[in-house]
């Protein structure tokens, strides 16, 4: 019997000295162990176990039961009173056994757990880590970066709940999980804390270091793509609370406005390969794009935040980190980007931001990632809302720096859209500088000229694809248009009249050739459908569209005939604002030859 | 009355003997800023622009309610002043006190966080105070120093008069400035001149002062103290009698500048232009020795040809013909400056371009050589001699290779071996000592154990 086979391995055990125990010894006591599990003698176990006696074998040889007592543990249900015997098994060797090996044994355990049982495991050994960790002499900083290094790899595969109803079931206990991780690491970061107090010169850098491993670990993941937003009904918001701990743990040791105003030196080893440096600093860039999210936008950390910073500053230290995040595609992430962008602009006043901001990498290439997300994100009210973050960030800077961004943005954004919304803007800051007193040099004479150049002309001349840049090309002539009939031509305040042979050069003509063109093209087009149709009813698919490994049904004739039409109405619509622009001119250049 | 009430009262007396009797320090004397020592400092001198500045404060709102101090913090807060770093009270506020003041300041919203505010400690429209709590905190100016350029401390900047403005020269603007040089207090120069930022060279004009504009606006006025690397170097420069390893000093107008195009301002044509303008440009200072110069001429090929998409194919021709000269003769550069790293990642580029062009596997070879990566500058060289077998100089160099391979084994060799034997007596000594040894051992048999019967 399998308690009768401990017996006799203990009372042999027993006279030994400890420096005399053999690895048969070893190998007997884990199999007749392991066996007493398995066959439900947990209780005798037990007994064995707490006998005072049996001190120095539990000490030297107890560690070996850990991986059949955690399958054991996970096989008996929540109320078995033999769950519960091996519960205080694993206290007690947690108590007597050796560290060093238990330590080991402990984290060979967390590193085979794997899917859903990950947490479950993570959660039931915290504890008996913890005592283990605190109990080690030496390497006690290496060992316990291991093990939350150990851990937080085994988190990082798992879904990070999301939806509200996701969070509140916490299905795999990751929410848990979490934060009693932080649990484990509370004595470590009190241990760094008083150690600094007692004195600042001997400060226990090495377990520093690791509590801040572990900090970025935790805002890359979970952090970064949970979702950190109050959730109505949600008392105790579990990612919330994990990242107040988290800043707390930062603050608490000193690094977290180092770490926020990137005075952080010397951290980790300096990387002799520049392949290691970067990875580290993309790693790196993740975390503290997340930390900076967390400050400002979710004001974690106010407290102890200075509050003497200018605003522009702020967004000034903040683009790398908005850079980052409108970089990623998923939503939790891209979210967080637009959200600290958005919450960077507010604090700052319309018109108060310095053109010379723009000579900044960030603020030229941060707009242009917007762009991205405008045009390409596939979640409307993403793309919604970085257009309404451009408008914000327009709005901020000063009359120069919205003329550079403009004309930055024209060259770069590749998209008739934006480039119309972008049109409009500078229809809108030229009305500002015509009804406005004071001077504005940038949106009247020759530097709006200039800028006038690229809005009032056709990428590629009469061949350009109108229906394409319709968008682009509407917005230019209301330009034009607003142009023409705001100002006189006696005074000239935007110079338009006096460039009006380059722009109708350069446009207008263009334009026109263009026009008579596609609508030829499009008309002939419809002629020749319809006489198809009456020809040949069946097998007019040209070729097929497919969206996402989905084919599209293919488009009936009738449907061809309907984009046809509306782009033919495109240019009707070209057409007649061309034509309004073209009467203005007219009108006006008449009345000035009359009067002279 | 509660502690909440009794520090309300306290803010409201002292904000009220602030406006009552605070001096106006703002420029348009619009009492936006009031101030008032408190302490006066222990040394006459101010910090100046740009300055790095040591402080410590405490802040209040108008009820009274504390919103910041820097002794929560437990350590003083540090900002370059003048820069637009902090509110625009402190950078006023700051730059008038003396090393060591204590003052109040009393600040009002268009000169801290306006009308917008600062989530969420700040409301909007908030007039704030940095004043006295009971133990006499307020803001106190611990320390400054002059401004480090680079952070390496080859040059250090103190601004006389702030220039207008906020944009800066950059690499390739042209510049007009007044300077003045001094070395040891003998002024050696004294001039106006009008340069391309990047090629003061031309006027005897050391490369700090070209580094030091990019950093200066219109007007602006300073002193740099440059270190030998950022001035006239080991040469000297006999011309002014200024030995080698001098540390110099100039006082700095930035009169006016015309800026350069940024890359993304010029399109495809005028880039492949200019780079033909530059690449002789960096070719003259090359022979002429000067190769720090040199490198900015040819770092500006790069910055604008090597993102460069969507080319033609015959200006893709002619970009990748800059480009693959722009790497090489950067490379060499490098190998002049002695940066090899960089000039190794110079060559990798050219390479990258044109795998087998002889002049970029040479100049790796070189690099690498004097980096001590024998085996692979050797690699280096074979490749040159099967692209060109009559190249000479790379066959005597794989010779030169191999004596430098034997030369440092036979070293590492005579190291080792001493090492070794070092090893092995400590080893002997911990293996009497402990016993930890045998334990792992015996674990590592356990496991073993354990794996069969399960």
């Amino acid at each position: 019997m399998a308690v009768d086979e401990l017996q006799a391995i203990i009372q042999r055990c027993q006279i030994l000295e400890e420096a005399d125990f053999k690895g048969e010894d070893f190998n007997l006591f884990q199999v007749a162990g392991q066996k007493c599990l398995e066959d439900g003698y947990a209780a005798q176990l037990l007994e064995v176990i707490e006998n005072e006696k049996n001190k120095v074998i539990i000490k030297n040889m107890g560690w070996n039961l850990i991986s059949p007592l955690v399958r054991c543990i996970f096989m008996y249900k929540q109320e078995d009173d033999k769950r519960e015997h091996c519960l205080r098994i694993l206290d007690q060797l947690a108590q007597l056994c050796n560290p060093k090996e238990l330590f080991l044994g402990l984290l060979e355990q967390i590193e085979q757990t794997s899917g859903e049982q990950v947490c479950q495991t993570v959660m039931l050994l915290l504890q008996p880590l913890q005592t283990v960790l605190l109990k080690l002499q030496n390497k006690k900083a290496y060992s316990v970066g291991l093990s939350l290094a150990m851990i937080m790899n085994q988190l990082t595969p798992l879904p990070v709940p999301y939806t509200k109803q996701q969070i509140q079931e916490d299905k795999l206990g990751l929410c848990q999980c979490c934060n009693a991780v932080v649990d484990f690491a509370k004595p470590f970061v009190n241990e760094v804390v008083k150690n600094t107090e007692k004195s600042s010169e001997y400060n226990d850098m090495e377990l520093k270091e690791e509590l801040i491993n572990f900090c970025m670990k935790s805002l890359k993941y979970p952090l970064l793509t949970a979702q950190l937003e109050q959730l109505e009904g949600i008392e105790e918001h579990p990612f919330r609370h994990f990242a107040t701990e988290i800043i707390d743990i930062l603050w608490n040791i000193g690094e977290l406005i180092p770490l926020v105003f990137g005075h952080h030196k010397g951290r980790g080893p300096h990387w002799e390969n520049q392949e290691f440096a970067d990875i580290e600093r993309k790693n790196s860039a993740d975390s503290l794009a997340c930390l900076a999210y967390l400050m400002y936008v979710q004001h974690f950390g106010a407290e102890c935040f200075p509050m003497v910073f200018s605003p522009s500053y702020l967004l000034l230290c903040n683009m790398p980190h908005i850079e980052v995040l409108l970089k990623r595609t998923e939503e939790s992430v891209l979210s967080k980007g637009l959200d600290l962008f958005e919450s960077c602009l507010l604090r700052i006043e319309d018109n108060s931001l310095l053109h010379h901001y723009l000579e900044f990498r960030d603020f030229i290439d941060v707009p242009q990632d917007l762009v991205k997300v405008m045009t390409l994100c596939p979640m409307e009210h993403m793309r919604k809302k970085s257009l309404n973050i451009l408008q914000l960030f327009i709005d901020k800077f000063d009359t120069e720096g919205k003329y550079t961004l403009f004309r930055c943005l024209l060259k770069t954004s590749n998209h008739a859209g934006v480039e119309g919304y972008i049109i409009k803007n500078i229809k809108d800051q030229i009305h500002i500088a015509l009804t406005k007193e004071y001077e504005n040099i940038w949106f009247t004479g020759h530097h709006l000229i200039s800028l006038l150049d690229l809005v009032l002309s056709l990428p590629e001349g009469a061949e350009t694809d109108l229906l394409q840049n319709s968008d682009r090309i509407m917005a230019s002539l209301n330009l034009l248009r607003y142009l023409v009939l705001k100002d006189c031509e006696g005074d000239s305040q935007t110079g338009v009249w006096t460039t009006l042979g380059k722009i109708e050069q350069n446009f207008l003509k263009p334009l026109r050739v263009g026009l008579n063109m596609s609508k030829a093209h499009y008309e002939a087009e419809i002629k020749n459908k319809k006489e198809n149709r009456k020809v040949a009813h069946s097998s007019n698919t040209v070729c097929s569209v497919t969206v996402s490994g989905e084919k599209m049904p293919a488009m009936t004739t009738g449907m061809q005939l309907q984009v046809l039409h509306s782009a033919l109405f495109t240019f009707d619509l070209i057409e007649s604002v061309l034509a309004r622009v073209e009467e203005l001119i007219e009108v006006k250049t008449k009345a000035v030859m009359d009067e002279n | 009355m509660t502690t909440d009430e009794a520090t309300k009262s306290e803010g409201e007396v002292q904000a009220a003997a602030l406006a009552e009797r605070g001096e106006d320090i703002t420029p348009s004397k619009d009492r936006g800023v009031l101030k008032i020592i408190k302490r006066p400092g222990s040394e006459d001198e101010s910090p100046m622009i740009g300055d790095k500045v040591y402080v410590h404060y405490k802040g209040k709102l108008a009820n009274g309610k504390k919103f910041d101090s820097s002794r929560d913090r437990n350590e003083p807060f540090i900002f370059s002043l003048g820069k637009g770093q902090v509110i625009k009270a402190w950078d006023i506020g700051v730059a008038t006190m003396k090393k060591g003041e204590i003052c109040y300041l009393l600040c009002k919203p268009e000169y801290a966080y306006g009308s917008a505010g600062s989530a969420p400690k700040i409301p909007s429209n908030a007039t704030l105070f940095f004043e006295a709590s009971n133990a006499g905190e307020l803001v106190e100016l611990l320390d400054f120093k002059g401004e480090d350029l680079f952070e390496d401390g080859g040059i250090i900047r103190r601004i006389k008069r702030k220039g207008e403005g906020y944009s800066n020269p950059n690499e390739g603007a042209t510049v007009e400035i007044h300077l003045e040089g001094f070395c040891g207090g003998r002024r050696f120069d004294c001039k106006d001149v009008k340069f391309v930022v990047g090629e003061g060279e031309d006027h005897d004009i050391p490369i700090g002062i070209d580094k030091a504009l990019e950093k200066m606006q219109r007007g602006e006025h300073c002193i740099l103290y440059l270190s030998p690397r950022y001035g006239f170097g080991e040469a000297g420069k006999p011309k002014f009698g200024v030995q080698g390893n001098a540390e110099l000093v100039y006082e700095v107008t930035l009169k006016s500048f015309e800026k350069a195009k940024e890359s993304w301002e010029m399109d495809t044509k005028e880039k492949l232009e200019q780079a033909a303008v530059v690449k002789e440009k960096g070719t003259m200072y090359f022979k002429e020795g000067k190769y720090l110069q040199a490198v900015i001429q040819y770092g500006k090929i790069v910055s604008w040809l090597e993102m460069e998409y969507g080319l033609s194919e015959k200006e893709s021709k002619a970009s990748d013909s800059f480009l693959l000269a722009a790497f090489l003769n950067l490379a060499m550069c490098y190998l002049k400056l002695r940066e090899y790293a960089k000039a190794v990642e110079c060559c990798d580029k050219a390479l990258g371009l044109d795998q087998d062009n002889e002049k970029g596997l040479y100049r790796r070879g070189e690099a690498r050589l004097l980096m001590n990566e024998f085996e692979l500058a050797k690699c280096d060289f074979q490749k040159v001699l099967e692209v060109n077998p009559q190249n000479k100089a790379a066959k005597s160099q794989i010779s030169v290779c191999q004596k430098k391979t034997k030369e440092h084994n036979e070293r590492d060799r005579r190291i080792y071996a001493n090492m070794f034997t070092k090893f092995a007596e400590r080893d002997a000594k911990e293996a009497a000592s402990k016993t930890g040894v045998e334990k792992t051992a015996e674990k590592a048999a356990c496991e073993k154990g354990s794996k069969t019967p399960g």
